[in-house]
């Protein structure tokens, strides 16, 4: 097939994206008409208000479509004056492919590099171009790395060399733009619902605002149905339109190589799933640790200390990147799998490019500490900036943790209070061990439907470890207030509990002994007292 | 395609009501057994409506088990201990005894914890704790196949019998002649997957103790089973060579006909009106039918034999022997928590399993006495 016949099928597939939307209309005003000729009124009344609700979002997705504006994601928009170096380079990448440099650069949370562009017209007359750059990425990569990443997303808009071809992949960006957005709109009713339930799940604190108002109640439904339709045209679209996109990609991946070199292409590529994972977990693990205590790194280190990890687990983050990710390919998804795009770049000849020696990429920037700082403002919630400052890293994991083993602990101190009286303290609690109600007190700690199930002598086995957990958690919490015990901060491990020498191996015999059949506290007293 | 496998079950539901219809009436001589017949014939031989059945035991109630079962959950351990101890050198009544003991200490083991405290060194204590211990650990893994056990589940099932494993080892310590303490390892065998040399090695333990050990040599069975260690080869040959070495009366000649049972419930498309027809299983039948005599000769009241009873009389039903079935029916009939029909697991399962093969061979008891 000729690009031509390639650019007028994807004319004619774009097309029918409209027409599907017309059609939709059409059937509803059919409904509504048939319903007023024949009907009851109020019955009509009914019909129409609900066709109405289902017009709504089916208009809504054409015009998504014709005006392909981007939701600004939530980033750090950086001048020329500020960033100098950065747009330097930037601008000599879009020359370089021989496309227009962006109108503005945005700094983002995540690992990630994406142009965007407010174009009308079917996406045929060109509009604001923005460039967004992930701090978390750059704090990965070097410089040449960096240019290739960017390069390809400049590749993306040029494809000079098929110039006609590039209303495929306008056509493919668009509708995958609407396709996103409807599942991202679904998503976000999920999510909404989610919030309502528990709204103090201050995970998700960090990970950037919240955009746009969430139309409410039974719209939902209709939504989801008008939605529908236009999932399965954009399916359609996409895959009938992949093989364009996948040498698209490639293509994009090729000026990537010849701007940036071939090593620094390749390296990239196997980069950025590292990186990604890495970023993942360290938001996950570090960044909103303490975000239930209250808690956030220090100013700059809720994105910046991603770096930290970087250093910390090199080892561990080289042999990722050795092994290429196997990733399932989504039917939506241009990108052929990473695997592949390496392999076809590194089976260019040589180009004398080596790595050694370059510098990173964050270098581009006047100050990347800074700009870290600076990012936190426009990215977190206000939400999250309500929440305190840790001093330091290790003020923040410590504080952290001793909130977790504190709330870890509370449904035990609740148990007791409630079984044998007393303050929830750890003394109460070996009081009302002492005094034969161990098994009381763990009968009412949080169960699953099969220890509920359970009875005799299985509810004891069932309530024992938990029991034991939370004794534990209540005991090193104790120990952590009396200066005895702390967390230790590790970029390369799990935080790790600090005790007194030897303090562990009879720490463990002593929670053993407590909920034993015959529990026996003598020894963790012992213990407790040496510690005050 | 998918309209393939609602019109199989139709077909088979219809095969399966024909084959019904022609077990109903079999032979062609003289008119059909109606279904609605089957309960008058029953109730006319003197068998128990299905509703006054008990699912819950083997046999009738043994008033020395009542009485200790009471006493031990009043807290009275020294009436379990000598309720033990009452067993003396007759393995199979002491391994009968502790697993009475064992289950009660599931339910609540305050009892034992004062047992234990009173005679830490007891040979006794140490047999129910083990035992019971195991009992424990599957209670807590439940009955569901591993994909609908929780990881909770699991954990306790794992760390329980870890535990059950040094009580198993610290009762054998003191085991003595008792095979006991080694014959409650066999389902710790079944659960850990013991391979067959240590398997080996524990048997030998028991055989040496006591070579007739009905009960070790049942448990056994299911270790050597497809679905548990073995192979339908490995459990044939076990539970015949079980029965060779037994003599009339120690009723291993039960194990080949345990052995039958469960290979036809491993296989579902196999046809049962056939496969208990085979000489070597109508030959076994045989063997049996003379064991449970001899043992009954010598002790009608031994506890061994109804579920023995039980298999024979579904065994002579499937071989359409129905003057014998319900020579074992009329001598077993009223508790019926034993295999085959315990394999059902709900009441109503049972009942209907173990109604159904009654009274069919009740109609036909009666249908041939009347001679129509």
């Amino acid at each position: 097939m000729g690009a031509t016949l390639r650019a007028v099928r994807a004319l004619v597939l774009l097309a029918g994206f409209y027409l599907l939307g017309f059609v939709m209309l059409g059937v509803l005003v059919a409904v509504d008409w048939a319903v007023a000729e024949g009907g009851v009124g109020s019955v009509t009344a009914k019909v129409w208000i609900v066709s109405a609700l289902l017009a709504i979002p089916i208009v809504q997705g054409m015009f998504a479509l014709r005006t392909p504006k981007d939701e600004p994601l939530p980033g750090l928009s950086v001048t020329e004056q500020q960033e100098p170096a950065l747009w330097a380079a930037v601008r000599k990448l879009a020359e370089q492919t021989g496309t227009r440099a962006p109108d503005e650069i945005l700094l983002t949370p995540d690992v990630n590099a994406a142009v965007s562009e407010d174009a009308t017209f079917l996406g045929l007359k060109p509009g604001r171009r923005r460039m967004y750059i992930g701090l978390p990425l750059m704090a990965g990569l070097s410089e040449p790395q960096l240019q290739a990443v960017l390069a390809h997303e400049f590749g993306h808009y040029t494809n000079h060399d098929t110039r006609l071809a590039a209303i495929t992949l306008r056509g493919r960006l668009q509708v995958m733009r609407t396709v996103a957005s409807l599942h991202e709109r679904s998503r976000k009713k999920v999510a909404k619902e989610e919030a309502k339930q528990e709204k103090k799940n201050a995970k998700r604190l960090a990970k950037g605002k919240e955009a746009g108002e969430v139309d409410a109640g039974s719209a939902g439904l209709s939504y989801r149905l008008a939605a529908k339709p236009f999932l399965w045209y954009g399916t359609f679209y996409l895959r009938a339109s992949q093989g364009v996109g996948r040498r698209q990609e490639l293509a994009a991946d090729l000026a990537a190589a010849r701007i940036a070199g071939r090593d620094a292409t390749a390296s990239a590529l196997r980069e950025i799933p590292v990186l990604d994972a890495a970023h993942g977990f360290y938001m996950q693990s570090y960044a909103t640790l303490g975000t239930g205590a209250g808690l956030l790194p220090p100013s700059g280190e809720v994105f910046g200390g991603l770096r930290h990890l970087l250093a910390g687990r090199a080892d561990e983050l080289d042999e990722m990147r050795q092994a290429l990710p196997e990733e399932e390919l989504s039917p939506y998804d241009s990108h052929p799998p990473i695997a592949e795009r390496i392999a076809h770049i590194e089976q260019l000849p040589d180009d004398g490019r080596a790595l050694t020696g370059a510098r990173p990429a964050l270098a581009l920037l006047t100050d990347p500490t800074r700009s870290f700082a600076e990012l936190e403002r426009s990215a977190l919630t206000p939400e999250a900036h309500q929440l305190r400052r840790a001093a330091d890293w290790p003020q923040l994991v410590n504080d952290s943790m001793l909130w977790h083993a504190d709330q870890d602990a509370e449904p035990l101190r609740t148990a007791v209070t409630e079984v044998h009286g007393g303050d929830g303290s750890l003394d109460a609690f070996l009081d009302a061990v002492d005094a034969g109600r161990l098994w009381e007190v763990a009968d009412r700690l949080p169960k699953s439907q099969e220890a509920q199930d359970a009875t005799g002598r299985a509810a004891r086995e069932f309530a024992r470890p938990q029991v034991r957990a939370r004794l534990s958690r209540m005991t090193v919490v104790e120990l952590a207030r009396l200066g005895r015990a702390h967390w230790e901060l590790s970029w390369t491990d799990a935080a790790r509990l600090s005790l007194p020498d030897g303090y562990e191996e009879e720490l463990k015999q002593a929670l053993d002994a407590a909920v034993e059949d015959v529990p026996d506290t003598r020894e963790l007293r012992r213990l407790l007292a040496r510690a005050r | 395609m998918s309209h393939i496998l609602p019109i199989a079950l139709i077909l088979f539901a219809i095969y399966s009501w024909y084959r019904t219809r022609q077990k109903a009436a079999p032979n062609g001589t003289g008119g059909s057994i109606r279904n609605r017949d089957l309960p008058k014939a029953a109730a006319e031989l003197g068998f128990l409506p299905g509703e006054q059945l008990d699912t819950d035991r083997a046999y009738p109630p043994d008033p020395r088990i009542t009485a200790v079962r009471e006493a031990v959950q009043a807290g009275n351990w020294q009436a379990a201990a000598e309720f033990l101890a009452g067993a003396g050198r007759d393995w199979q009544e002491r391994d009968r005894r502790s697993s009475v003991l064992a289950t009660e200490a599931v339910k609540d083991d305050s009892w034992l914890l004062a047992w234990r405290k009173e005679r830490p060194e007891d040979a006794d204590v140490a047999l129910v704790l083990a035992e019971s211990l195991i009992y424990l650990a599957w209670e807590v893994r439940g009955s569901s196949t591993a994909r609908h056990t929780t990881q909770e589940q699991f954990a306790g099932f794992h760390r329980i019998l870890d535990q059950a494993r040094e009580a198993v080892a610290a009762a054998q310590a003191l085991a003595g002649d008792d095979p006991c303490p080694f014959i409650v390892e066999i389902p710790l065998a079944k659960g850990l997957g013991y391979p067959h040399e240590r398997f080996e090695e524990i048997w030998a333990e028991i055989v040496k103790r006591d070579p007739h050990h009905l009960a070790a040599h049942t448990s056994a069975l299911q270790y050597w089973c497809k679905k548990w260690r073995g192979s339908y080869e490995l459990a044939e040959s076990f539970a015949r060579s079980a029965a060779q070495k037994g003599t009339p009366g120690q009723l291993l000649s039960v194990l080949p006909l345990e052995a039958y049972f469960e290979y036809e419930i491993a296989h579902d498309d196999l046809e049962q009106d056939e496969f208990y027809k085979r000489p070597e299983i109508v030959a076994a039948v045989d063997a049996a039918l003379v064991d449970v005599a001899a043992a009954a000769a010598a002790n009608p009241d031994d506890w061994r034999i109804p579920p023995v009873r039980h298999l024979l009389a579904s065994l002579l039903y499937w071989q359409d022997r129905y003057e014998a079935a319900v020579e074992q029916f009329r001598l077993v009939d009223g508790y019926i928590d034993t295999v085959p029909w315990a394999y059902r697991g709900s009441r109503e399962g049972m009942i209907k399993a173990y109604v159904q093969q009654r009274d069919f061979s009740a109609a036909q008891v009666v249908k041939a006495r009347r001679g129509i």
